[in-house]
């Protein structure tokens, strides 16, 4: 519109709270309630995760602060590896008053398909730093072989 | 070179912090994972307490099918008041949780006032 309507905002104008509330009513439309990267049965709150692919194994990094190895239940059925764990309070003692809490605690878990050809009975995992790693090394059959074919 | 560009360029958040205090101290529980002993540098500058803990990854080596994790250091900045003793600050690292507690001074703690009865 190359000319509007000049409007004094100093004016009243009894349509703007309508305006308002017409605005209100539209994003109420746009909000998006589904959580982004979540399966079925995860929780609010899951931990991240790094999944790296290369041609001999497959590595899972877990983002797990503050967790022992008891707290934590791996599992692989049929290409689905499901981790299982419970997240303990950071502080131990609760004789005090908080200032400020950010962190989590609670059960999570959280379920990954697997890339197609890994070998399921060869599964490491270590836990370091925070972080769980987790490395399945892949088939002999499914791994990337390079064949020469001799022409006669 | 290309290298540094890559240090220069990394991003700096805010580790999730629990703060919480009791009679004798402040405590603070921060989430720093891969963060270890050495890359983690906590010093006091007049009445700043600056944490800062740089991160490092697993060696990537392939294809990410899945990336969530981040790849920025922790930097954060509190304001410390003349109640702390700056003397008595602690902290350790467990498994990418920080503690650091920060003692309060003698003088700021609560007393108990004897009542003498004449």
């Amino acid at each position: 519109m190359a000319i509007t309507k000049w409007k004094n905002k100093n004016t009243f104008d009894p349509w703007a709270d309508f305006d308002a509330l017409q605005s209100e009513i539209n994003k109420l439309f746009n909000y998006d309630r589904s959580q982004r990267q979540t399966g079925l049965f995860d929780r609010n709150f899951t931990p991240a995760v790094d999944v790296v692919e290369n041609d001999n194994e497959c590595t899972i990094t877990f983002e797990m602060t503050g967790m022992n190895k008891d707290d934590i239940e791996l599992s692989v059925v049929s290409n689905v590896l499901t981790i299982k764990g419970v997240k303990k309070s950071n502080t131990e003692n609760k004789n005090g008053r908080y200032y400020r809490k950010e962190s989590w605690e609670g059960n999570f878990q959280r379920s990954l398909s697997l890339p197609q050809g890994l070998d399921n009975e060869k599964i490491s995992a270590q836990l370091e730093n925070g972080f769980l790693s987790i490395y399945i090394p892949k088939k002999e059959e499914s791994k990337n072989k390079q064949i020469t074919i001799e022409v006669k | 070179m290309k290298e540094r560009k890559e240090l220069e360029s990394k991003k700096k958040i805010q580790a999730v912090c629990d703060i919480y205090h009791n009679e004798e101290s402040v405590v603070m529980t921060l989430e720093m994972p891969g963060v270890t002993k050495d890359s983690l540098d906590i010093k006091v500058d007049k009445n700043k307490l600056i944490i800062y803990g740089k991160r490092t990854n697993h060696p990537v080596n392939g294809d990410y099918l899945i990336r969530e994790i981040l790849d920025s250091d922790f930097y954060q900045e509190f304001t410390i008041d003349d109640t702390i003793d700056v003397e008595n600050i602690n902290a350790k690292i467990d498994n990418g949780i920080v503690t650091v507690t920060l003692g309060i001074k003698e003088t700021a703690k609560a007393r108990t006032i004897e009542i003498q009865t004449r």
